[in-house]
């Protein structure tokens, strides 16, 4: 059932072209907008990646909200309807972090290239439980959007150093990001990959509970025989 | 339109509604020959193609299987007292009903009087403040609206509810498509259920409900964007899942159909308290 999912997830997503085209453009819009700084292009082009899968996930999860209730009721485990969703976002992030190391590798000579692509596949990782999160939580589109917009762009501006920007989920972008470019030591990576894992697990517990709260149906008994 | 054109339309309406391919051709080509025995345009002989359509397809459709004897079973569906209340608004009052397996239910009631809301609650989407519940466990559901994914073919549809039900995805598909032809619709591979029109959007929607052979169907005033030969069958379908022994409960408010039907339950709604 769980490959089922995410097939048939995978093939209501690639059928929105527009929305696709969209998804692979903004972290290019990003990249582009600070191709002049090598460590800031990096860092700008991962949120994009970020910001764009979470809002892909977000719109995933609303637009089969019915559906999956109705799933639900006849039968479906929430927890395998959210993870086969997750598996199609997750798989959709790694190819666009894919298909952008290659425009990095290309263009860039970065310090440590691999780092790139661990902070691409960590960003998309913690991004897709994280939209499906804001959906469970804001089961409106407008709403969730938002929410999304709120927590990237803050992200975007809040002080690396600060509290606040390590309360958000993708301070490990930026870490990871520090590492990758700048000659720095591995405490960088150790505290980017130990903030990764706190969020990535808070996010998706988050999701599996908002998922199973929303979509487990009541438990009825069978009728007593008259 | 030519006579030509008039019998190509003739023969891709009846594979829409339902009709093997090469039976469709058939019926087209004694159209054609009738027609030109008779010497005059096939649209003056026989009407509109679409109207003559809907009328060959119905009679070329096989016969259900000869009505079973009817016998009830056991109860599937037995509500007690069930109250539904949001906040002050009090949406279901004391509500009972016991639906036999070989039975079907009819819920009437005015527009906001919590039929969706009490059809919910039988498939366990919602929760009743109180009273009692009893359900079986095999159930079809059909909401009235977002039954479908719009950027899904019926076949993926069917191989995702299929996949549910832990059913393979070549008898998933076999399945929903002999369902479907019950309906009178043929789905036509590739086109996503945003491009169907309303009333084959539902009429998947009502084939994704029995997908399974359920003890108890629950339908959601299921007819809507229906033509008339659609609504017919649809009634014919009931009747039939009736007769092989589920119990069928049907939110309505129509009334002009409910002199066949078990049980009618309805709802007058409440006041705000």
């Amino acid at each position: 059932m769980l490959w089922t999912i995410a097939g048939t997830s995978l093939r209501e997503t690639g059928r929105r072209r527009a929305a696709l085209i969209l998804v692979i453009v903004l972290p290019l819009a990003f990249y582009a907008a600070r191709s002049d700084m090598q460590g800031q292009a990096i860092r700008f082009l991962a949120l994009g990646v970020g910001w764009a899968v979470a809002t892909l996930a977000l719109f995933s999860h609303v637009g089969a909200r019915h559906l999956d209730r109705r799933l639900a009721v006849v039968g479906a485990s929430p927890t395998a309807l959210l993870l086969g969703r997750q598996l199609a976002l997750v798989g959709m992030g790694l190819a666009l972090a894919a298909g952008y190391f290659g425009l990095v590798a290309a263009t860039q000579d970065v310090n440590r290239l691999w780092a790139v692509g661990l902070l691409l596949g960590t960003t998309v990782l913690i991004a897709a439980p994280l939209g499906a999160v804001v959906s469970l939580v804001l089961p409106r589109e407008l709403e969730g959007a938002l929410a999304l917009l709120a927590v990237m762009a803050t992200q975007m501006i809040a002080d690396p150093e600060g509290a606040l920007a390590k309360a958000l989920p993708l301070w490990s972008t930026r870490e990871l990001t520090g590492y990758a470019v700048d000659p720095v030591g591995s405490d960088h990576l150790r505290d980017g990959l130990a903030h990764f894992a706190v969020v990535a697990l808070l996010c998706a517990c988050a999701a599996w509970i908002a998922a199973v709260v929303r979509l487990q149906p009541q438990k009825l008994p069978e009728p007593r025989s008259a | 339109m030519s006579g030509a054109r008039w019998h190509e339309s003739l023969a891709r309406l009846l594979v829409e509604r339902g009709v093997a391919p090469g039976e469709a051709r058939r019926l087209a080509e004694d159209s054609r020959d009738e027609a030109r025995a008779a010497g005059v345009d096939p649209a003056e002989l026989f009407g509109p193609a679409a109207a003559y359509a809907a009328g060959m397809a119905r009679a070329a459709r096989p016969a259900p299987l000869a009505a079973l004897t009817r016998t009830r079973g056991p109860v599937v569906l037995r509500l007690t007292k069930v109250v539904k209340r949001y906040r002050r608004r009090e949406v279901l009052r004391g509500v009972d009903l016991t639906l036999r397996a070989g039975e079907v239910a009819a819920v009437v009631g005015a527009n906001g009087s919590g039929k969706s809301t009490l059809l919910d609650i039988c498939a366990g989407a919602a929760k009743a403040t109180s009273g009692l519940v009893e359900r079986a466990a095999s159930i079809g559901y059909a909401p009235q609206q977002h039954g479908v994914a719009p950027y899904l073919t019926p076949e993926e549809h069917f191989r995702l509810f299929g996949a549910v039900h832990g059913m393979g995805s070549r008898r998933a598909v076999a399945t929903g498509t002999h369902l479907a032809a019950g309906l009178g619709w043929r789905p036509r591979a590739g086109a996503v259920a945003a491009r169907l029109s309303g009333g084959t959007q539902q009429k998947l929607n009502v084939v994704l409900g029995e997908l399974n052979r359920p003890e108890l169907i629950l339908l959601d005033e299921p007819y809507q964007g229906f033509d008339q030969d659609s609504y017919l069958d649809l009634w014919t379908q009931v009747y039939a899942w009736r007769d092989a022994g589920a119990g069928v409960l049907v939110v309505t408010h129509l009334l002009h159909d409910l002199d066949r039907v078990d049980h009618v339950l309805e709802l007058k709604g409440t006041e705000d308290r």
